[in-house]
């Protein structure tokens, strides 16, 4: 067993290596999209739109708006509420991914189908078998598939003068 | 022992393995195993197929499990408490804001889905995956949409933070069972049945780690007050709740007591500087919430 015991400790090394380091001062975007913009107002032009895990060097802070640079250079002004200090880990972070990684060696063939209408076929066989009725199955499914689009989570901000909106 | 050859093998093997996880690429580990199978070393072969399955057992759930995870728990907590109340209006503002609020968290690029249980206690719950749920009596006793806020918010921290897969994790762990999720939902429905009905005990009837839960009133306020909400409205409603659970001792079994959640809460707004914007949006939720419940 000492070969197991081996190949556990360089997984545990090269996991530890994998860990992201961040140096200086480097925000991440943390909402799904947000906006970069010339000034430090939501009536400011818009210079670039930025997505999750976009990471932007800090020029300066200014009370709820920073000042960042993008990769490509942009320079304009981010609300703070839409960056993070660490790297968003999303739906997968490596780790995650690697543990899925191996687990689906014996998982050749079945999929998941979470997110489109219907329920995951593990959920569905779960059901059967707690005996959950059609009615709160269909709840769930409901549930799942409940999609809002940003503008109207964005419209809603701006309507409670909330985010980038707040005055 | 292993001999020469077989450890020049297994090295080759690591490697492989090691690529495997860096790309998360399982098909590198068959790769691996066949090769040692070809050169007719069984024993090693059968290793590196079982050390993927170990590995698989001790690293994080992935998000795709996390999934089947959270609507295999959501299930249960809809027949459990009600159904759902089918308000759509009602149904669509309670995501808004919910939504609203997942957009500053720290993990703000999953889905969060927000529904409300025909239920008269005050609760709320959250499974895996961001399956949250509010019932129509915690609404009833809120009293405005920073209240809101931060209940969604402490519920999306518990999101964030994987509390309930920590929970499932570590209950594998003890029992030695090295899979879960996909794999281990078709091939074995019955014990994954026993894994999801043990986190739904935890989770609705004995209640996660006194810990998990004032973490989470720490996040609640955080992310809330990262939107604008004024963050003092949280104080303001575990006050209230204090007052109208005070002898609720079915409710204490499964959160910490009113003074710790309300000393977290202050502290953190004191620490991390959160301010009170006087944000509190009272009539926007009394006009969404009046007629419905």
């Amino acid at each position: 067993m000492n070969h197991r015991h081996t190949f556990l400790a360089v997984m545990v090394f090269m996991v530890t290596a994998m860990t992201d380091a961040a140096f200086g001062e480097t925000l991440y975007v943390s909402a799904k999209s947000a906006q970069l913009r010339s000034g430090k107002t939501s009536l400011d032009p818009v210079v670039a739109s930025l997505k999750t895990g976009d990471a932007l060097e800090v020029v300066k802070r200014d009370d709820r708006w920073v000042q960042v640079k993008t990769a490509k250079g942009v320079t304009g002004w981010i609300y703070s509420g839409n960056v993070s200090e660490s790297k968003p880990a999303g739906g997968d972070n490596e780790l995650a991914a690697l543990g899925k990684g191996f687990r689906r060696t014996e998982a050749s063939g079945v999929t998941a189908s979470a997110g489109a209408r219907g329920l995951d076929k593990a959920s569905e066989s779960y059901a059967n078998r707690a005996g959950i009725t059609q009615q709160h199955r269909d709840a769930v499914d409901r549930m799942t598939a409940n999609k809002i689009a940003e503008d109207d989570i964005q419209a809603f901000l701006k309507a409670g003068r909330l985010g980038e909106y707040a005055e | 022992m292993l001999n020469r050859s077989s450890r020049g093998l297994f090295a080759v093997g690591l490697v492989l393995l090691a690529t495997a996880g860096l790309t998360g690429c399982a098909e590198i580990q068959k790769a691996a195993e066949g090769a040692a199978r070809g050169s007719g070393n069984e024993r090693l072969a059968k290793t590196i197929h079982g050390s993927g399955t170990l590995i698989g057992g001790l690293l994080p759930i992935g998000y795709e499990e996390e999934q089947t995870i959270g609507q295999a728990i959501a299930l249960q907590v809809v027949a459990r408490y009600g159904g759902v109340y089918d308000q759509p209006d009602l149904t669509r503002y309670v995501n808004l804001v919910g939504r609203s609020v997942a957009l500053t968290c720290d993990r703000a690029d999953i889905d969060y889905r927000f529904a409300i249980l025909n239920h008269d206690s005050i609760n709320a719950f959250a499974a895996p995956a961001g399956y949250i749920f509010v019932t129509r009596g915690l609404l009833k006793t809120v009293k405005n949409e920073a209240e809101l806020a931060a209940v969604l918010g402490h519920e999306i921290g518990h999101v964030t933070k994987k509390h309930i897969l920590d929970v499932i994790q570590r209950s594998k762990q003890i029992a030695g069972v090295a899979e879960t999720g996909l794999a281990y939902a078709n091939k074995n429905p019955d014990a994954f049945k026993n894994v999801i009905d043990g986190a739904v005990k935890k989770l609705l009837d004995e209640g996660l780690d006194q810990g998990k839960e004032l973490e989470s009133d720490r996040l609640g306020v955080i992310f809330a007050s990262r939107v604008g909400y004024d963050p003092t409205a949280y104080e303001t409603f575990l006050d209230r709740l204090r007052t109208l659970k005070g002898d609720d001792r079915a409710f204490f079994k499964t959160h910490p007591d009113f003074s710790n959640r309300l000393s977290a809460v202050r502290s953190t707004i004191s620490e991390q500087k959160l301010k009170a914007t006087g944000i509190l949006l009272a009539d926007r939720f009394s006009r969404s919430s009046n007629e419905a419940l």
